[in-house]
């Protein structure tokens, strides 16, 4: 089966450094897909590159983006503004940031179908509705500023899909949100993959809306992905150092009070600073000459559970 | 100062005036207390008020009514002095790491600015004090000179953390102190104050919308909805046996770093919206979202009453 | 991302400094005394040459004096006119506006009101009014034009203390123990002069404007001292006979104030990042 989306081997440069090194995955339709990692990961790089909404100093030298098996890249600014919102849709961090306040909420809406409100009317209600919009009929003449932030992202939500794209990307949908408004927005977005079958990619830095939503991730780190496989596997067993470490450093309900967190020593390194080899290597306590002086490639160390890391088996 | 609690807050309130309407109360008579060496955790949902309340303890926030007495003095309505001298004992760390420092001050400057404005060190000693404060949390003497861009938001919020530390704080009030920290520097945070905690066993009270967190650092919790102190308990008894409809609807939505358990989790999904404290439901605020709701929380205010070993605030607690 | 130095402001930034080293160096630099009159040189054209007086690079005026000589002392005028009042409304403004911005209440409605009120005043008129009133003189110029150029300084700075003053590290000083003196010396201050310094280059330009219009009005630096204004004023007369009086200085003027509004525009865009990519 063609996966709804592919990304093949992205690389993007800032000045000289690669912030996204070799990026790629697959999301099936109706698969919840997380790319998770810390800030300067190149998770929200690789989104807007999927998107082609790259800032100008970005600019990538290899790799392509496949829609339902249509190479993206090919295609001109002008055919690739009818992919997006269409075939392929965003969602963003700062909902109230992302709509227009100037415009009600039903116009941004019916934006999506290509028609006027007036014609797209009824559609627009349904599609409120059916984001868990609460009296749609009142809210459609609203304007984003009467709205609460919560609101807000299911009126994202509402004008991403109501053109029915088959992939929806979604960078940090709920970090600006509430638990309990997350909580909503999490199983609105989970009904959607599963009710309409939408192929969603989902860009956040908390494990815990991972373990929660996410089918697949792919663990990012200083711009290459370190690990990648199902959730359940991944959280399990996993199988390079970086992750284990993050899932370490995570309070748990189960921990004695006050016991010490795993930590990382150290800090990401720079873009531009950026060493040969393993980028984790400074960092990690398995590191040896061998991560230093070689990349490691992600590699399958288990069924469908892929490793950057060429201690992948000592991971513990 | 056995007995004494390190804090106490009575009766607080908060009230902004609104342009039409009646004020809008973001804290409303919210009591407790804080005993020496105890950290208690401040939780809620962002407009709770929960940092108003930190706020308020520190003097940073005007009263409208209610008191805080921090060591036996009374904070609400002190004047400057009475200010000054009282918060050489209370000290606090900030959210944001980039905004608490002054850029254009250097680290060493930061940190030595307490025992500096109060006569308590300077010149050499001053800068041995600084280099001490330093080198316990976690940085190099030589990091004195140097200024807050050169660091990152784990190192700056270390930094914070030696300059709440320098006057020797018998209270520390933390407003989300590790929020805007990725998750590996969070632990490396956290250690450093439960460390911290337990060598110089001040008081401290830990404001965070983080549950996971405050389970991990704190011996109480108070759960805050709407200005109002909903649940106040034991560490323990709140995440195993939590007697509030939000304070269990809270847990449920903190999503585990554990798929397996995560969805295993019973779904209680919280229905609707915070309401705005500028129209508060009638009766019992959680009134409007709770899903045990029943006439008399519609009319009535709950008392704030002992179940077991906590504190609550609802007509129908999980006993 | 901060912009490099481009050539564009390498030239502008040189300009400057040669105009400022002319004032600074008027004394030493100019070929003959600015003051010393000659009636049988009266209106040469520049380049004119005598065996007993030497040469005039750029002629001479309707007294017989070196035009280059009063063009290097007026601008040794122009800058100290401008440094000054400068100064003047930069220390007045900006005090005016941090104790706004740190005190609010009635202090800040007080001064803010005040300067709504000096704002509604065309300056100019204002200053031609004071200097009329109580005469010209070096003095007077500076302080007229201080004094009536400060809110601009007070409302840039009271914006940026309202900003400043709502972030953690302010609330961490007074937590130190600090008072409001030293906050608003060692804490704010530092972190609004950009904005005000972006001011004060703009206001620098406008000062070299006004003392020139001032001069030209016969109510700023008094003749016989040179100044660029007066030297124009005097030139105007002669305009079709002797265009090197009028055509010189304001050449002058116009190089030097353009070069400092230019340098104002890229320490704004240098200085705010908000504005870095627009």
């Amino acid at each position: 089966m063609t996966p709804a989306l592919a990304v093949h081997d992205l690389r993007l440069l800032i000045g000289g450094a690669a912030v996204v090194d070799g990026v790629g995955f697959a999301v099936a339709p109706g698969e919840v897909m997380a790319l998770v990692g810390e800030s300067g990961c190149g998770k929200s790089l690789t989104a807007h590159a999927i998107m082609r909404l790259l800032p100008d100093a970005v600019r990538q030298d290899r790799g392509y983006v496949a829609l339902d098996g249509d190479n993206l890249s090919v295609l001109s600014e002008r055919q690739m503004r009818l992919v997006r919102g269409r075939r392929m849709s965003m969602i963003f961090q700062e909902p109230q940031a992302a709509l227009d306040p100037l415009s009600t909420v039903g116009a941004q809406v019916a934006e999506g179908t290509g028609s006027p409100l007036r014609q797209a009317r009824a559609a627009v209600l349904a599609m409120l509705d059916e984001v868990g919009i609460a009296d749609p009929a009142r809210r459609i003449d609203q304007y984003p500023f009467e709205l609460s932030g919560g609101m807000c992202q299911r009126v994202m939500i509402a004008s991403a899909l109501i053109a029915r794209p088959a992939v929806l990307i979604a960078d940090e949908p709920t970090t600006a949100l509430d638990v309990t408004i997350q909580a909503q927005i999490l199983d609105l977005l989970r009904r959607l993959a599963i009710e309409r079958g939408t192929a969603i990619v989902l860009i956040t830095h908390d494990m815990g809306v991972v373990a929660d939503i996410a089918d697949r991730v792919a663990v990012m780190y200083a711009g290459r992905i370190a690990e990648t496989g199902d959730t359940a596997a991944i959280f399990a067993r996993p199988r390079h150092p970086y992750t284990a470490l993050l899932l370490a450093a995570l309070p748990r309900r189960t921990d004695v009070p006050r016991s010490r967190l795993a930590v990382i020593e150290g800090r990401v390194p720079a873009p531009s600073e950026f060493p040969t080899g393993c980028r984790f290597a400074g960092r990690c306590p398995l590191a040896d000459a061998r991560c230093r002086a070689e990349t490691p490639l992600l590699r399958e160390v288990a069924r469908g559970h892929l490793s950057a890391c060429w201690h992948a088996e000592a991971v513990r | 100062m056995s007995g004494a609690p390190a804090l106490r807050v009575t009766d607080l309130a908060v009230h902004y005036p609104a342009r039409n309407g009646p004020p809008v109360r973001a804290v409303d008579g919210i009591s407790f207390a804080l005993e020496a060496h105890e950290t208690l955790g401040l939780v809620g949902e962002s407009g709770c008020g929960k940092s108003t309340v930190a706020r308020a303890i520190v003097g940073l926030q005007t009263v409208t009514h209610g008191s805080v007495m921090v060591d036996g003095t009374e904070i609400v309505g002190a004047g400057r002095a009475a200010l000054r001298a009282a918060r050489a004992g209370m000290q606090m760390v900030f959210q944001d790491p980039v905004t608490s420092l002054n850029p254009r001050m250097t680290v060493g400057a930061a940190v030595g600015e307490p025992l500096l404005v109060r006569g308590l060190a300077r010149g050499a000693a001053l800068r041995e004090r600084v280099a001490l404060l330093l080198t316990e949390c976690g940085l190099r003497p030589e990091d004195a000179a140097r200024y807050p861009h050169q660091f990152s938001g784990g190192q700056r919020q270390r930094i914070v953390i030696a300059r709440a530390l320098a006057l020797r704080p018998a209270l520390l009030v933390c407003d989300e102190p590790v929020s805007a920290l990725d998750v590996s520097v969070r632990a490396q945070i956290l250690n450093l104050l439960v460390d911290l905690q337990r060598a110089h066993g001040m008081a401290c009270l830990f404001v965070s919308h983080d549950l996971a967190v405050v389970r991990h650092v704190c011996d109480r919790v108070a759960v805050m909805y709407l200005g109002h102190l909903a649940e106040l308990a034991p560490r323990d008894a709140l995440f195993s046996a939590p007697r509030h409809p939000y304070t269990r609807a809270l847990l449920a939505a903190v999503p585990e770093p554990d798929p397996v358990a995560q969805r295993a989790k019973p779904r209680v999904p919280l229905v609707g919206e915070i309401p705005s404290p500028a129209r508060m439901p009638s009766g019992c605020r959680f009134h409007t979202r709770c899903p045990m709701a029943q006439p008399v929380c519609r009319e009535t205010e709950p008392a704030w009453r002992e179940v077991g070993a906590s504190m609550v605030a609802c007509h129908f607690p999980n006993e | 991302m901060r912009p490099r130095v481009s050539f564009g402001i390498r030239v502008i930034v040189l300009l400057i400094v040669l105009f400022a080293a002319a004032a600074l160096l008027a004394p030493w630099i100019s070929p003959h005394d600015p003051l010393r009159q000659s009636l049988l040189l009266r209106l040469k054209p520049p380049g004119s040459a005598t065996a007993s007086a030497g040469l005039f690079p750029l002629g001479t005026d309707d007294l017989g004096r070196d035009l280059l000589s009063r063009i290097l002392y007026g601008a040794r005028a122009s800058f100290i006119v401008a440094i000054l009042s400068v100064s003047v409304s930069l220390v007045v403004g900006t005090l005016l506006g941090l104790a706004a911005g740190w005190f609010r209440g009635w202090t800040a409605t007080l001064i803010m009101r005040f300067v709504d009120a000096m704002l509604s005043v065309p300056a100019i008129l204002l200053a031609v009014l004071t200097v009329a009133v109580i005469g010209p003189s070096f003095v007077t110029l500076v302080l007229v034009l201080g004094l009536t150029r400060w809110p601009r300084y007070t409302r840039v700075a009271y914006a940026a203390t309202l900003q400043v003053a709502g972030l953690p590290f302010i609330a961490a000083a007074e937590m130190a123990g600090a008072d409001s003196a030293r906050i608003l010396l060692r804490h704010i201050l530092p972190n609004i002069a950009g904005p005000l310094l972006v001011v004060a280059t703009s206001e620098f330009g406008l000062m070299i404007l006004f003392e020139a219009g001032l001069s030209f009005l016969g109510l700023g630096i008094q003749p016989p001292a040179p100044s660029w204004g007066s030297i124009m004023s005097a030139g105007r007369q002669y305009v079709e006979r002797a265009w090197w009086l009028t055509v010189f200085p304001g050449l002058g003027l116009f190089t030097l104030v353009v070069c400092v509004n230019v340098m104002g525009d890229w320490l704004r865009d240098r200085l705010d990042p908000r504005s870095a990519g627009r």
